[in-house]
């Protein structure tokens, strides 16, 4: 019982970072119709950014500062390159991401250098803490708690305030929002900055003991996918929710699952969440909560 | 005397080659890939057969991505299910390459199929999602079995071209014969080998472009319920090209096995190896065969030659010689997206119209 509460914390906590990259996809596709496989390459941008601003700054100015830098780069790669894609086929859009992240990763490389360097904290990297009869890191806690408030801030933006209408408008029909007086451009532009300043989050705090901040960070991106599937591309919530399901997936799978496949299940719970998603996608073309398409000639 | 023949029936609009430029064409290319042994240095034959390996590839992803319209980033996978193949039966079981090689694509194009089956209700993102997953799930299956796939440390792929003698030892492609004279090393007889298959392929894919079923293909892609409503069976033709696609595939992976002559997982069978497979096809022009065949060579021979420009460039220089090329030619298809959608296809497109239509500029 006590490894079950651990690890649920843990997969809870690995799941709220999940949350935080699909919440990103997710308002970018909502926004631009468009898959952004450069995400990754924010994740570790913003974590790279957080490891030299750090030294010049207090932490929470750091990491504001990160979050707003990442975000803005996001702004201008969908005005300078993305926005000239409108209209174009998925398939373009899906192999022009790829490569500017490839773009991206060696930039990162060039300013960053290849080195695995350690994400500084506040408060004293190891700690633990005692949950009931079960001890966690407190790493883990915070950024449970944080990417939580930075999600139901997200929520609030979203539902409660006129940007968030604006943004709302702008991915049911950009055409009649236009006619409408909304500034489709600058709201496009303000949902990409959003999902680059939630992407350097996310890469802060899964840069934290026990893992450390390297180039490879973005590939955890792609581990995110299949809460993204699974979830519904068009639905925010669908994507969180299963986001937070696929970090107390892989958590439990790999104490419960991978210790009775033998030798195949050796790094299982890393292929795991695929295989799930490939059979739920069978029983459910469109995701969870994904809206059925009705199709006409 | 007209430039080109007139089209007046469908069966001219069929035809291989049209017209006396289109023959001039193929004798030329034929001309310059039967001297091209004999005319390079030792490096420079390496990257010509890695440009016909490149060929089958770009071409069975052509069939499933530009006639099909199916996007996946899975072509890795298939890749890496050819590679293993006649790596184990080469390694293994000593078996001649001729007849590793289909085995290779079987094997491939059964794991295809029933991805493909599975991917019948998905489309776009979702596919391109659902085929990412396949290259995660083939590289763990290869790693899990160390047994049989030698695991991480990787395979050997040895080259026979015919069965294990009474003694045991098979014989080996990879000593140099001599023909009357002429010394053929590894690499020359195996450009010629690959030469032979990727004429194939690319005659292959061809004819099914102008066939029936590639029709239906096209028909799928660009507008599947349409196609439905014509009575074109999509189903039919969603599985045949995945069949066909990952058939091709599993050779193109065999073939990169025996000329690395020494394989492991990952890399080279990841995601970047799936998104240079998509530059290809993309650098050349989506839909044609003749974009397939132009992008694999442009992205080969712009490889080695990005590496050499690569280090004269401030910034760039700092990063390795991989990663050096990876840039200039992710800023190469990034700009080609942005500023020419057709690729190079659509650069003869102009080419073509300009000399056509000469002096009058239209």
């Amino acid at each position: 019982m006590t490894q079950l509460l651990q690890l649920s914390i843990s997969g809870l906590a690995l799941g709220a970072s999940y949350a935080l990259i699909a919440l990103g996809f997710s308002v970018v596709y909502r926004a631009s119709r468009l898959f952004n496989f450069a995400h990754g390459e924010l994740l570790s941008l913003g974590a790279f950014l957080m490891t030299a601003l750090v030294e010049v700054m207090p932490w929470w100015l750091a990491l504001a500062a990160s979050a707003c830098l990442t975000g803005g780069l996001a702004a201008l790669l969908e005005r300078t390159v993305l926005r000239r894609m409108v209209g174009r086929p998925v398939f373009t859009t899906i192999i022009l991401t790829l490569f500017l992240g490839l773009l991206l990763r060696a930039g990162i490389v060039i300013a960053f250098g290849t080195d695995t360097r350690g994400m500084p904290t506040p408060w004293d990297t190891m700690a633990e803490v005692q949950v009931g009869d079960s001890t966690v890191l407190l790493s883990s806690l915070i950024s449970l708690g944080a990417t939580s408030l930075v999600l139901f801030g997200m929520h609030a933006l979203v539902q409660r305030t006129p940007m968030g209408v604006a943004m709302r408008a702008a991915s049911e029909n950009q055409e009649v929002a236009l006619v409408l007086g909304i500034p489709v451009g600058r709201v496009l532009a303000f949902t990409w900055f959003l999902a680059g300043a939630t992407a350097a989050v996310a890469g802060i705090f899964l840069g934290m003991f026990p893992r450390s901040v390297d180039s490879n960070l973005g590939y955890v991106a792609l581990r995110a996918f299949p809460a993204i599937i699974v979830g519904g591309l068009e639905s925010v919530v669908g994507a969180v929710v299963a986001a937070f399901m696929l970090g107390l997936l892989e958590v439990w799978s790999q104490a419960y699952v991978n210790p009775h496949l033998g030798a195949f299940g050796h790094n299982f719970h890393a292929v795991f969440p695929y295989a799930a998603m490939i059979l739920f996608l069978v029983l459910r073309p469109r995701g969870l909560w994904g809206e059925h398409e009705v199709r006409r000639v | 005397m007209p430039t080109r023949p007139l089209v007046i029936r469908y069966e001219d609009d069929l035809k291989l080659f049209p017209g006396l430029w289109q023959r001039a064409g193929v004798a030329l290319t034929l001309s310059i890939a039967l001297a091209y042994p004999w005319l390079v240095s030792t490096r420079w034959l390496t990257v010509g057969n890695l440009g016909l390996v490149a060929i089958v590839g770009a071409a069975s992803l052509m069939v499933l991505t530009g006639f099909a319209g199916q996007v996946s980033l899975g072509h890795a996978a298939f890749l890496a299910l050819g590679a293993y193949t006649v790596a184990v039966l080469g390694a293994k079981h000593g078996w001649p390459f001729w007849l590793a090689l289909p085995l290779a694509g079987g094997v491939s194009a059964l794991v295809g199929v029933v991805i493909g089956a599975f991917a019948l209700r998905l489309k776009g993102l979702y596919l391109a999602i659902v085929t990412l997953g396949l290259v995660f799930l083939t590289q763990h299956v290869l790693l899990a079995y160390p047994e049989v796939t030698n695991g991480l440390s990787g395979t050997a792929v040895p080259m026979y071209w015919w069965f294990r003698d009474d003694a045991g030892v098979a014989a080996s492609l990879s000593e140099t014969w001599l023909v009357g004279g002429v010394g053929f090393t590894f690499e020359r007889k195996l450009y010629f080998v690959f030469a032979l298959l990727a004429a194939g392929t690319v005659w292959l894919t061809k004819n099914l472009q102008r066939s029936d079923s590639g029709r239906a293909m096209m028909a799928v892609r660009d507008q599947d319920l349409a196609a439905e409503v014509l009575g074109v069976g999509t189903t039919q033709a969603k599985l045949q090209a995945f069949g066909v696609s990952s058939f091709l595939a599993g050779i193109a992976g065999a073939m990169f096995a025996f000329q690395q002559q020494y394989i492991t997982v990952e890399p080279p069978f990841d995601l970047n190896l799936s998104i240079q497979y998509i530059a290809m096809i993309v650098l050349g022009g989506v839909g044609t065969v003749f974009g397939a065949v132009s992008g694999a060579l442009a992205f080969t021979f712009l490889s080695p030659l990005a590496e050499t420009v690569g280090g004269a460039i401030p910034l760039v220089n700092q990063l390795t010689s991989a990663q050096q090329s990876t840039v200039l030619l992710s800023l190469v298809v990034v700009l080609v997206l942005v500023l020419e959608p057709l690729g190079l296809f659509g650069v003869w497109l102009r080419v073509r119209r300009y000399f056509q239509s000469w002096p009058f500029r239209y």
